[in-house]
């Protein structure tokens, strides 16, 4: 028998969710397309044109995060929920140690959201006249961002797995949670629309890491007991 | 002395005080300056709610938190009543926050990041209950519950003290005397000193009678099934 | 190396108000199977998924112990093998697919070729194992199921109802893993099949 290490356990995880993914789509498509639809309504409402120059980096960045945090909701508890629907949670309980479930689902929940990210991202700044003078600093926050959202995303994925299982309850447990984060990102964003000095978006990258850590660290105490009655 | 005499003389010593508190913040406590007419004596109410819903957030945690450790019922229904007082003080401090938003700024809610901030603890709560409802087995529900308490609570920082350093706050500062410097002036110092402990002491008295009650409950179905 | 087996003592499980199971106590261990007999609704599936340690009890112990030292809780998943009706495998894979996942997950290096024989062994024809299980009769999901259960040899096998779904032929592929496994594993069966029962050397029934 061969010993196998947490993080190989948590691949294979991993590797099974992008597996299922890619056969069935449903998380994909449900991201994707809510993504894709509201921006294309907030672009054809709004667009360009329509906000004022003082009034840009505010509101573009708003409505970025806006989107992004809602395709998120969308889609991001299907890791969890999808296993109790299909009854294969107490196969999965009974096979694997409950931190390789955790770091196999979260991080499919985080290359799912960058996957998001970098197709909304790029079309946003174009279909909103979005010029970003920071590029780099912008695409950290992007990363820890996403980080930090599928974290919270993927722990409440799994309480709510174990009660009801809805969507509703995922968007009232997730949106207080994920608030302070918003904050955070938009403030970022919005620097990132004026300066290209990390120093400037310091304070919004520190939070976010920081929120980032907290909340992994967090889950890594609390999944298990999640996970099991 | 029984315990049921020596409550009694100490709920009566809170009337008494809280009865205090009230003459002393609209007739001892002088008016503040830079603020509209008498608005300001609002804040002998509002903190002590607020600092009495954060109170009960914490009392929260710690219960949550024992009963992940020990899995007693009884530590799961503290946690319960400490959020369903802190639900309380948190719509309370809302309410209060937005009448005085509106007499000095013509608007209940003005997105200051201080309102933001109980706003989303009373989300929060909200969410708290929301998924204890959802959830039928007892066992379960103190768990999750337990464990989505512990995730918020490591959250609210950020919320408290992050996000205000990045935004600018409409908030005033807590200190405030009839002169408007910083410091706050003695009389209204004391009176608000003592609404804190008058309403801490409102809180610990019906969190202690929502426990007894659940320690009632649970003594009976442990009964029912011997 | 030492044999695992399993203590349970005065184990009780209360659902809100409703009590399924009390003051039982008992032992698992091999060259001992145990058959888990009641009425619906008596708490045999409960009583097992107390001894997998997926359920926590109201009252009483459950123990792994590997000669007299007690094994942890959070290796217990290592010793396990669990078939039960309110399990399921992956649909959307394969059964090789699946077979393949569940060995990696316990850190076994398997080839596909010794996985393919283990499903032949029970019972999946060699054209079935590269199809999706979504496209499985019941009998032929159950096999894949079982497979998952063995796959890593257990020192503890718990199989709830494991003939549900299956025909005379698969019946006597349960028959053969419960011999193979009689000498080496702690097993316990639920089961109401009289032929299931005849396969326990001791009976705890529930219900009464």
């Amino acid at each position: 028998m061969s010993v196998s290490t947490l993080a190989t356990e948590a691949l294979a995880v991993f590797a099974k969710e992008v597996r299922s993914e890619l056969r069935s789509r449903v998380a994909i498509n449900a991201i994707g397309l809510f993504g894709l639809t509201t921006l294309v309504a907030v672009a054809y409402q709004i667009g360009p044109y329509q906000i004022h120059e003082q009034d840009r980096p505010h509101l573009l960045a708003a409505l970025l995060w806006i989107i992004v945090f809602f395709a998120a909701l969308s889609g991001l508890q299907r890791v969890f929920v999808k296993e109790e629907d299909a009854h294969t949670a107490k196969t999965l309980r009974l096979a694997a140690r409950p931190l390789a479930v955790w770091g196999g689902k979260l991080l499919f929940n985080v290359v799912l959201l960058a996957a998001l990210e970098a197709l909304l991202v790029p079309l946003y700044s174009v279909l909103m006249g979005m010029h970003v003078v920071g590029v780099a600093p912008l695409v950290v926050l992007l990363a820890a961002g996403c980080l930090a959202m599928a974290s919270t995303a993927t722990i409440v994925a799994a309480i709510i797995a174990r009660a009801s299982g809805s969507g509703t309850l995922f968007a009232i447990l997730a949106v207080p949670l994920m608030l302070p984060l918003l904050v955070m990102l938009i403030a970022g964003t919005r620097m990132a629309m004026t300066s290209p000095r990390w120093g400037d978006l310091l304070p919004a990258l520190q939070g976010v890491g920081a929120l980032a850590g907290v909340t992994v660290v967090a889950s890594v105490y609390l999944f298990p007991v999640i996970w099991h009655d | 002395m029984t315990d049921k005499a020596t409550a009694g003389i100490w709920h009566w010593l809170l009337g008494a005080w809280m009865l205090l508190v009230i003459y002393g913040a609209f007739f001892y406590a002088p008016t503040a300056q830079g603020f509209v007419g008498e608005s300001a004596r609002i804040v002998f109410f509002h903190v002590p709610q607020a600092w009495v819903s954060v109170l009960a957030f914490c009392v929260n945690l710690w219960a949550s938190l024992r009963y992940l450790a020990r899995r007693d019922p009884l530590d799961d229904a503290r946690a319960a009543a400490a959020a369903r007082l802190g639900l309380l003080f948190c719509t309370l401090a809302t309410v209060t926050g937005s009448l005085f938003a509106k007499v000095m700024w013509g608007e209940f809610w003005n997105w200051d990041p201080r309102q933001i901030s109980i706003v989303i603890l009373l989300l929060v709560y909200a969410a708290y209950f929301a998924l204890r409802e959802a959830i039928a087995d007892e066992e379960r529900r103190g768990g999750l519950a337990a464990a989505y308490a512990t995730l918020a609570f490591v959250t609210m920082p950020f919320l408290v003290f992050v996000v205000p350093r990045i935004y600018f706050s409409l908030h005033p500062d807590t200190l405030i005397n009839v002169r408007g410097s910083i410091d706050m002036e003695p009389r209204m110092l004391r009176v608000l000193l003592a609404s804190l402990v008058g309403f801490t002491g409102i809180f610990v008295w019906l969190y202690t009678l929502e426990v007894k009650l659940a320690r009632v409950l649970i003594a009976r179905q442990r009964r029912g099934e011997s | 190396m030492a044999t695992v087996r399993i203590t349970f003592s005065e184990l009780g499980k209360r659902f809100g108000s409703r009590i399924v199971l009390r003051g039982l106590s008992g032992e698992l261990r091999p060259h001992c199977v145990v058959a888990v007999t009641g009425p619906n609704g008596s708490g045999k599936s409960t009583l097992l998924n107390l001894l997998a340690g997926v359920m926590r009890p109201s009252s009483g112990t459950v123990a792994y112990l590997r000669g007299d030292r007690p094994v942890p809780r959070h290796r217990w998943h290592g010793l396990l093998g669990v078939a039960a009706p309110d399990m399921a495998v992956y649909e959307e894979l394969t059964a090789l697919e699946n077979l393949r996942f569940f060995a990696r997950l316990r850190g076994l290096a398997h080839t596909d070729g010794e996985l393919a024989r283990l499903l032949g062994q029970l019972g999946l024809a060699s054209r079935d194992v590269r199809r999706p299980v979504a496209t499985f009769s019941s009998g032929m999901k159950q096999r894949v199921k079982l497979a998952q259960a063995v796959v890593h040899e257990p020192a503890v096998l718990l199989l709830d109802e494991p003939s549900s779904n299956l025909d005379e032929e698969g019946h006597a592929t349960i028959a053969a893993l419960v011999a193979r496994f009689r000498g080496r594993a702690a097993l316990a069966i639920a089961t109401n099949d009289p032929r299931e029962m005849a396969w326990g050397d001791e009976r705890i029934h529930l219900g009464n």
